[in-house]
């Protein structure tokens, strides 16, 4: 192996089909940097991160590790990658998820060495500051531990270079600043880290550089060195001017359209909650404080032990799930199947045969006012980028005309324009009279969106306040 | 949200000519996710060919491989049934089993008990019904693993059929009573002699190349143009006319339909119907691709699946009635060996005409692929013990062909 560690990419270009993801990247990352990987969803950082992984092969360009050229970083002991699904083994101790696919330590023949073992990985969890004996299983781990496991795995595999794609998205951000504190530190001890978020803070307060990527291409490169925030928003947003500080003009609520009565479930309550017309109620809360099961069982989607969910009559509700992933859409079905799967009842003929003419006329509307990219609606939703995924269901929601929304992290893993528009629509529910819950743990949301907020907390619903007295720091010291 | 969507737009669609370029190792229709999909469906009528080519009028012979499809209308009402249930993302190993158990009843309470013929048929769909409902039951209700509850009630199935018949074959003989000559016997419903209507037959076909115009002129790939397209999906669908008058004997075909490939086609075309138009088959199609998406989208997963299971048990049990009227009797374990086959079938599907989806139309191709590639090589000179080889070779290929294409995509 050469003594450089800098890694070199150039002319990389990548296509699926007709759709080019990537249009000849050149960037160098020395050894020891601290990079922030930015850009819009679709821009192609997730493509470019798998080409470098080996997921996928790229149609033309080159990748050099040091003074070798290589056809992916993945075979690279000294690189190592940490995705969102961090490839853990929850029912494993973190020793043996530590120990899987290294050489085994071992005493006489297949005989194992726990001792070594243990102590191996003793000194493994204390390089990223995780206090935790090594034979909890990685299950009962929270989330932010949970990526500290997975960054003391690959350091101890003799990783030098992190890439890190999107782990923060779904942290707490006391877990978040927990994990990027642990990259920080390696960094200092001389690794480099590659971070691809979307959090804005993040990125400012702990990279040395950042790198843009929009459509495919390196947009900008410069130093995090005295970087404002509103810079690095032009920056994503390319052509774009205005933020999303759009002050919504708030009114009286209206009529009460659901209430949960006393609601308890295994894990929450007493909840007592009151949604009217015309108010948009935001509630956030750590993970594991059941701050979900509130907005299924506002939902109808679990049902309650005790107490009651009344809704007012002909109310309707619907739901964006908070996992987009593994709730959110169909992967195999279409767009637009994605798309009218809540409402279907509104294309059906008297016949019981469903108008699909009309179906797709609609359809198309929806998709051109979220603006989905791409625009085609016979598409296989698996194939869409992480934030049209969010649209999709989004406008899977809007299609089924509720009265009332329940919206669980409306805005995870989204790009800077994507929130803003969606932002607008939701306030723009506001103004049709509809009542919307937005369950969420981005204090950002509460703030861009709310009348007025609570925080879940071990399966209790706190005080509600008004937004305008509430502060950003007072959430964020909580969540 | 306008200057997001000019931001993004045109940077993609100015490059889409560079990116075209990078592909020009293959011209763009190769790389088409059309032409993928036919791919399969192209092979299937290249091995035709080449069977005809190689084995002539033994083998090109419409009366020959219309009885092959005749035969094997129950493994294709087989197929469908397991469509249902593969569609909603659970398997049914016990059709056939339960095709077994009407065929019995089918046959048995007429011969044995004398029930009215209408009753007889309403019980065996009864039967289905309920077989349905168990699965369902056991399967949503108690959450037992798919596999082990149809496997057990397919065995429960088809032991009640040999402790209804005693392990016997059953037939009628002089001294019994008589199966009606509507339904089993020369000139009846099961009689390969019997043709569907040539009026009606050329009627549904006129509408077939109608549908397949339609079909052709909406699958216009982006890029070429619309004219252009019309010409090409215009001329196609005539080329297909001309071979079908020319090579083969256009008349032969259409007026050959036996009345049983006239119910199979009415019971598909129902079926295509219900899963393409109706909010169930959407539902349905949302359940199989993720259920719990599906309960948070409003979709009721448990109910659908129990239709599911419910419609798949009353396809297997009009598939034993078929069977029944096709051979005039009951012999144990009658459809046992049709559920490869009609497992074989569905999966086709997901590569005929299609990439990785179930559908019903793929089902009925397949199907017939399988058993005239079968036929084929019998004819050909290989014993037909080797059948059961054949359909699991090309089950296992259908299925690493079909995977194949979901991981290019």
């Amino acid at each position: 192996m050469s003594a450089s560690r800098d890694i070199r990419i150039t002319g990389l270009t990548k296509s699926f089909g007709r759709n080019r993801v990537l249009h000849g990247i050149d960037l160098e990352i020395r050894a020891g940097e601290f990079v922030g990987l930015m850009g819009p969803n679709g821009a192609g950082k997730s493509t470019l991160i798998k080409i470098l992984d080996g997921v996928y092969k790229a149609d033309s360009g080159e990748i050099a590790y040091g003074e070798q050229s290589v056809r992916s970083l993945a075979d690279l002991t000294e690189v190592g990658f940490i995705h969102q699904d961090l490839g853990l083994v929850e029912s494993l101790t973190i020793m043996e998820n530590l120990r899987l696919g290294q050489d085994p330590l071992r005493m006489i023949g297949p005989i194992l060495h726990h001792r070594r073992e243990r102590e191996a990985a003793r000194r493994a969890i204390a390089r990223v500051h995780l206090q935790r004996p090594v034979d909890t299983l990685v299950g009962d781990l929270s989330a932010g531990e949970k990526t500290l496991v997975a960054v003391a795995r690959l350091l101890d595999r003799g990783a030098r270079v992190l890439f890190v794609d999107e782990a923060t998205s779904t942290l707490p951000p006391a877990d978040s600043r927990q994990f990027i504190a642990a990259l920080r530190r390696t960094v200092e001890e001389g690794a480099t880290v590659i971070m691809v978020s979307h959090k804005l803070s993040e990125i400012l307060d702990s990279t040395q550089r950042v790198v843009v990527l929009l459509d495919g291409r390196l947009a900008s490169d410069v130093s995090a060195q005295g970087l404002q925030r509103e810079q690095l928003v032009r920056m994503l947003v390319a052509h774009e001017a205005e933020g999303h500080d759009l002050r919504p003009i708030r009114r009286a609520p209206g009529e009460e359209l659901l209430r949960l009565d006393a609601v308890r479930t295994e894990r929450v309550g007493p909840i007592d909650l009151q949604l009217r017309s015309g108010e948009i109620v935001g509630l956030t809360g750590l993970p594991g404080s059941g701050l979900h099961d509130v907005a299924f069982l506002a939902n109808g989607s679990t049902r309650p032990h005790s107490g009651e969910v009344v809704k007012a009559p002909g109310v309707r509700t619907a739901l964006v799930p908070p996992h987009r992933e593994s709730q959110g859409g169909f992967d195999l079905l279409s767009v637009r199947q994605n798309l009218t799967v809540s409402a279907l009842s509104r294309w059906r003929h008297r016949s019981r045969l469903l108008r699909l003419g009309e179906e797709l006329r609609e359809v198309e509307g929806m998709v051109a006012s979220l603006s989905i990219t791409p625009s085609d609606c016979e598409l296989e939703y698996g194939t869409l980028s992480g934030g049209n995924k969010q649209k999709v269901v989004f406008g899977r929601v809007l299609f089924r005309r509720p009265r009332v929304y329940v919206l669980c992290e409306p805005t995870r893993g989204v790009d800077v324009g994507t929130r803003a528009e969606i932002y607008r629509l939701i306030n723009e529910l506001r103004d049709q009279d509809a009542a919307v819950l937005v369950v969420t743990s981005d204090s950002e949301d509460l703030f861009a969106v709310c009348d007025r907020i609570s925080v879940v907390d071990a399966g209790s619903l706190g005080e509600f306040v008004p937004i305008d007295s509430a502060s950003a720091e007072e959430l964020e010291a909580f969540i | 949200m306008s200057s997001t969507e000019t931001a993004v737009n045109p940077a993609t669609d100015g490059h889409e000519d560079t990116a075209r370029a990078a592909d020009s190792r293959w011209p763009a229709w190769i790389t088409s996710k059309s032409f993928q999909g036919a791919i399969s469906f192209i092979a299937f009528i290249a091995i035709f060919v080449v069977f005809s080519v190689w084995l002539g009028s033994k083998f090109f012979n419409v009366p020959a491989r219309y009885l092959d499809i005749h035969q094997s209308a129950p493994v294709l009402l087989l197929g469908l049934s397991v469509l249902v249930t593969l569609i909603a993302g659970q398997f049914d190993l016990s059709v056939a089993s339960m095709a077994t158990l009407t065929t019995f009843l089918a046959i048995g309470l007429k011969v044995n008990q004398n029930w009215p013929f209408a009753l007889v048929i309403v019980v065996c769909m009864l039967i289905g019904v309920v077989g349905g409902l168990v699965n369902g039951f056991l399967v949503v209700r108690l959450r037992v693993n798919t596999f082990i509850a149809t496997l057990g009630t397919g065995g429960v199935f088809l032991g009640l059929s040999s402790v209804y018949s005693k392990g016997a074959q059953l037939s009628p003989t002089t001294t019994s009573h008589q199966i009606p000559h509507w339904f089993s016997g020369a000139g009846s419903l099961g009689s390969f002699g019997e043709k569907v209507p040539a009026a009606l037959a050329w009627l549904v076909l006129a509408g077939c190349a109608v549908a397949l115009g339609v079909a052709l002129a909406r699958r216009r790939p982006p890029g070429v143009a619309e004219r252009t397209w019309q010409a090409l999906s215009a001329t196609a669908v005539i080329v297909l006319a001309v071979v079908l008058v020319v090579v083969v004997d256009i008349g032969e075909v259409v007026e050959q339909i036996s009345l049983t490939m006239g119910v199979l086609f009415v019971v598909a075309l129902a079926m295509w119907v219900l899963l393409n138009y109706t909010t169930y088959g959407r539902y349905l199609h949302a359940t199989g691709s993720n259920a719990t998406a599906a309960r948070l989208a409003g979709v009721k997963p448990d109910k659908e699946t129990t239709k599911a299971f419910v419609l798949g048990g009353v396809l297997a049990a009009f598939a034993g009635i078929i069977l029944a009227a096709n051979q005039g009797s009951a012999a144990p374990e009658a459809a046992t060996g049709f559920l490869l086959p009609a497992f074989a079938a569905a999966f086709l599907s997901t590569v005929i005409l299609s990439t990785g989806r179930f559908t019903v139309w793929g089902t009925l191709i397949g199907g017939t692929f399988l058993v005239w590639v079968g036929q084929g090589l019998v004819v050909g000179g290989l014993a037909f013990t080797w059948t059961a080889v054949v359909n699991g070779v090309v089950l296992i290929l259908a299925v690493a062909l079909s995977t194949m294409f979901r991981r290019t995509n």
